[in-house]
């Protein structure tokens, strides 16, 4: 097949129709530049719900002893032993973080709350929003630090600030009720998040000592990559044998929907796009060919084979598609460049906030997107073009002529 | 003795019209020789051009045989039709029918290119073709920068380039003025005097039957006359 001769007669057919493929020309880059741009929001949000979901308290893969989940007291501890370090390769590991995480009461002057008491090592917290939030007041000095830290919507509601004592009540490891003072270190602000409600850090050790127990009830280990969840779990199933060691998307169902959904949601957002994008293409592509049936038939009488006609026919509109698609990645690009500095959801907070989300969307540029929305574009155009093609060279070339 | 070039034996062709048969061909047999230019005339729906048509393998018959440079038309496929007039067949039509993408050079070369004719030799060749037809100043316009007769003649130029066996002309000159149509006779007259070149042209023109040597006159889709004059 002549293939110098097919581009030149498509190139030359596709500039003989200007203004309509001009038309076309913009269709096919809105469209594109559209999805690639929502594309990189899309992937923003599902970036910054996958770090809410591992920032909050859960990290990539969590340990847990069994029962833990239905009844988060000491008494579902295990021990850890002395300097003990998870045998995870460091190429792979972030870091790790052994905790007490347990339900207690919080009592002010004038407000009492249910809250979760975390013992941490503050020098592990660089796993989690703990290392991020800016803190009124001073942090955790190590894990022998009595005193607390609160969320700022928490202490708004419990009327108190740093330096006031707070009583907490918590269950020891023998059952009983433990009851203690505490003086607030700092106060944190999680963005208005409902983690400032419910978490209120001290040191681990101290906690240990009010529990009267030496047992964490969590190991929470954050990786450098999510792909190396599925090994490394299985690493620390191995050295946790009776223990429950889940990932993040077992400990956050919800939130693993979410993510999936944001994959999907590229997919359904492309096919809704393209699809009122191919009927139209379909559509210019039959008129385009049907206006030159005489012309076509004329190639066919003079000895042009059918699968030549065809092939011209996907050539013109694969390089109208081609064109397109570039001009709208680029401009899907600069879309993208524009909105670099994120996007303010801060009117939106409430809802936002139910999303598992930050009031700040930063989008997120993935080369694979971009390189998925072309070839699938281009995929398409081949497909619509067909349609035409086939059309053109089903008539014969005498009544294409005597048209 | 000359070859045959084209063979028809028992020629029928109905075509359906609002459910009633139209019969363009009853039984037509014809033999056209190798250097032949010949005429095919007579009213309209006399058959002329669906004789042209089922000799250039654009039409196939009811039932009869075609036979073009020793091949039958009736085996061959679709693909293989569109081979054969590639190689065997030069088409010259009414409407002129150019590609109006392509200059008249490159128009030209279309069919050296389909036949995949290299660069260096295909250049040449429609380069000689233009420049006997008098068009070398004009190959590099398009279509629509062209005189109908201009046209026409680049047509002729696309159809003889590649030395068919057989040249087919339907109403060549219908759209054009009678001093171009001269000149176009004067040219095709020359191909075959000169080159030997078979041509078969469907007419209404009696200009046109006065420069072909066999004028066949068919009516009611059979030949009423087949006469050959005597070239001097």
């Amino acid at each position: 097949m002549n293939i110098k001769l097919l581009y030149q007669l498509s190139v030359r057919n596709i500039f003989r129709y200007k203004r309509r493929n001009i038309m076309l020309f913009a269709a096919i880059a809105v469209a594109v530049a559209g999805v690639s741009s929502m594309n990189t929001l899309i992937r923003g949000f599902q970036a910054d719900m996958l770090d809410s979901a591992l920032s909050n308290l859960t990290g990539h893969i969590k340990v847990h002893a069994p029962g833990y989940r239905d009844d988060p007291s000491i008494e579902r501890g295990f021990l850890l032993e002395d300097g003990f370090q998870p045998n995870i390769p460091a190429d792979k590991l972030l870091g790790w973080a052994p905790r007490i995480r347990v339900p207690a009461v919080i009592m002010s002057e004038r407000e009492t709350r249910g809250v979760q008491l975390v013992g941490v090592k503050p020098e592990a917290e660089l796993i989690s929003f703990l290392a991020d939030v800016p803190i009124d007041g001073e942090g955790l000095s190590g894990t022998q630090d009595g005193r607390i830290l609160i969320g700022a919507e928490l202490a708004r509601q419990l009327e108190t600030k740093v330096g006031r004592r707070l009583v907490m009540i918590t269950q020891g490891a023998d059952g009983l009720n433990r009851e203690r003072g505490f003086r607030i270190a700092g106060i944190y602000d999680a963005q208005g998040t409902g983690l400032e409600k419910v978490y209120v850090f001290t040191g681990l050790a101290r906690l240990q000592q009010m529990l009267n127990s030496e047992a964490v009830t969590e190991v929470s280990v954050r990786l450098k990559a999510e792909p190396q969840k599925t090994s490394v779990k299985q690493l620390l199933s191995r050295t946790f044998v009776n223990l429950e060691v889940m990932d993040w998307q077992e400990l956050e169902p919800q939130a693993a929907a979410m993510y999936l959904f944001a994959d999907g949601a590229i997919y359904i957002w492309f096919i809704l796009m393209m699809s009122a994008l191919t009927f139209g293409l379909v559509n210019t592509l039959v008129a385009t060919v049907m206006e030159r049936v005489r012309e076509l038939g004329m190639l066919r009488a003079l000895g042009m084979r059918n699968r030549m006609v065809i092939s011209q026919v996907v050539l013109e509109s694969t390089i109208i598609m081609s064109v397109g698609v570039v001009v709208g990645l680029l401009g899907g690009y600069l879309i993208y460049l524009s909105m670099s500095d994120g996007i303010d959801l801060s009117s939106f907070s409430a809802g936002v906030e139910m999303a598992g989300m930050s009031t700040h969307l930063q989008p997120v540029f993935l080369v694979d997107d971009f390189v998925l929305v072309a070839s699938m574009s281009l995929v398409l155009g081949f497909l619509a073009s067909i349609y035409p093609a086939w059309r053109a060279v089903k008539i014969k070339p005498l009544d294409a002529m005597r048209r | 003795m000359s070859e045959v070039v084209v063979e028809c034996t028992g020629l029928t062709r109905t075509y359906d019209q609002d459910s009633v048969p139209v019969y363009a061909l009853r039984g037509v047999d014809v033999s056209i020789m190798q250097g032949d230019f010949v005429s095919l005339s007579g009213p309209s729906g006399s058959g002329k051009s669906t004789l042209l048509n089922i000799i250039g393998g654009l039409d196939r018959p009811d039932s009869g045989e075609v036979v073009v440079s020793g091949t039958r038309l009736g085996t061959l496929s679709e693909s293989a039709l569109a081979e054969l007039r590639l190689h065997k067949i030069g088409f010259v039509f009414q409407a002129f029918n150019l590609i109006p993408v392509l200059s008249a050079q490159e128009n030209v070369e279309f069919i050296l290119q389909l036949q995949g004719v290299a660069s260096a030799p295909r250049r040449a060749r429609s380069t000689a073709v233009l420049d006997s037809l008098g068009l070398s100043q004009m190959s590099h316009r398009r279509p629509g920068e062209l005189s109908g007769g201009q046209q026409q003649r680049v047509a002729i130029a696309r159809a003889i380039v590649t030395n068919p066996a057989l040249l087919l002309a339907d109403e060549p000159t219908a759209n054009i003025d009678s001093a171009t149509t001269e000149e176009l006779l004067l040219l095709l007259q020359k191909l075959n005097r000169e080159q030997g070149m078979t041509i078969v042209t469907a007419t209404h023109d009696p200009m046109v039957m006065g420069y072909t040597t066999r004028k066949i006159k068919l009516h009611d889709g059979m030949i009423e006359e087949d006469e050959t004059a005597v070239v001097v």
